[in-house]
């Protein structure tokens, strides 16, 4: 049963029966209402194989959330931490490298031009602001792979995993890449 | 017992229900009964299955230092050494062509495993064991063609250091 129709049938529940839960109106307890006695018991046994246990465990383990669940976390650890942003730039990266060379090998079957020469007057011919632009798409996440990575082998040593400074140094990694990132499109 | 406990002020207590609740709770009731949209995770778990009997404890791997510790070591080396010579072309300009072979295959090392441990982190094997396989033949395939334009690019163009600082300084 999935979680909304389970909240629906115990809605209709305490809509349906009275409980010891809804007591906001205290000023009604003068006022008697007839009320069931009769306990009612929707719980019933049954006889289950090992199997059926089994399927049933499998079945109930499918009700679990998630783990890690990203909503319980602090946004500073899961949205802006180094570890994430690291995977992702360096993925970004060699994906990139990946698709870049699988290209050059089909570039001579396929009449696709892409060596360095052509590649080069291709960006030369873009105006400032492209040029600006794609530098720094590209000279960002090499800032924070190349900083964060250091930071990484440092961690790999013992160095700097005081929880506090952990969050720290995130931070100054952020920083520093985005004047990394700058200074390497902009002024190089 | 339990009708002692529950006197019978307390009943007429749970019974009192303003006209306002009871309109709410059978709104929210009715409102609730008509959602047709499923409800949609964002990662639903996979099919799972129980090896064994429902009280088996979780097995412990066996242990494999070239899959575990050494691998470790090999990982943190290739990425400590991509630190010079990274910072070698900005120093020096450009790269000899043994250096920037050198780099390439660092690179080539370190993308390899960090694919892997990408895969290995959301593929797990004893869940998806025919996915885990073909994503980690098919990262070793990709690896090997990589491998091969970049042996081209290395001999037949100027090398991967010379060619992004003509292109950066395009």
């Amino acid at each position: 049963m999935i979680a909304q129709r389970a909240g629906t049938t115990a809605l209709r529940r305490v809509a349906g029966k009275p409980n010891a839960f809804f007591t906001a109106n205290v000023s009604r307890l003068g006022r008697t209402q007839t009320l069931s006695t009769t306990q009612t018991r929707l719980v019933a046994t049954q006889k289950l194989t090992a199997d059926d246990e089994t399927a049933l465990l499998a079945k109930q383990r499918l009700h679990r959330p998630v783990s890690p669940h990203l909503d319980v976390y602090d946004k500073q650890q899961t949205w802006f931490g180094g570890s994430i942003w690291m995977r992702f730039t360096g993925a970004a990266f060699s994906g990139s490298l990946y698709t870049f060379s699988a290209a050059y090998l089909v570039a001579p079957l396929a009449g696709w031009h892409l060596e360095s020469a052509s590649l080069a007057a291709a960006f030369g011919a873009l105006p400032f602001v492209a040029k600006g632009a794609l530098k720094f798409l590209a000279a960002w996440p090499f800032a924070f792979h190349a900083v964060n990575g250091v930071r990484h082998l440092l961690f790999d040593y013992g160095v700097g995993f005081g929880r506090r400074t952990i969050v720290k140094t995130g931070w100054y990694v952020w920083g520093a890449s985005m004047v990394g990132g700058l200074y390497l499109a902009f002024f190089l | 017992m339990t009708s002692i406990a529950r006197s019978s002020l307390l009943r007429q207590l749970a019974a009192a229900r303003s006209a306002t609740q009871q309109n709410v709770i059978a709104k929210a009731a009715r409102a609730t009964a008509f959602h047709t949209t499923a409800r949609r995770d964002i990662l639903p778990p996979l099919p799972q299955r129980v090896d064994g009997t429902v009280n088996d404890p979780a097995p412990v791997p066996p242990t494999s230092p070239s899959h575990g510790s050494y691998h470790w070591t090999f990982d943190r080396l290739v990425a400590g050494s991509l630190i010079p010579l990274t910072v070698a072309p900005f120093a020096a300009g450009s790269l000899n062509p043994t250096l920037d072979a050198l780099l390439c295959a660092t690179i080539l090392i370190h993308s390899h495993t960090g694919f892997q441990n990408i895969i290995v982190d959301y593929v797990p094997a004893y869940r998806m064991p025919r996915a885990r396989k073909l994503f980690i033949w098919g990262l070793n395939a990709a690896t090997a063609v990589v491998g091969l334009a970049l042996y081209e690019f290395e001999t037949s163009d100027v090398g991967i250091t010379e060619a992004v600082k003509r292109i950066w300084t395009a």
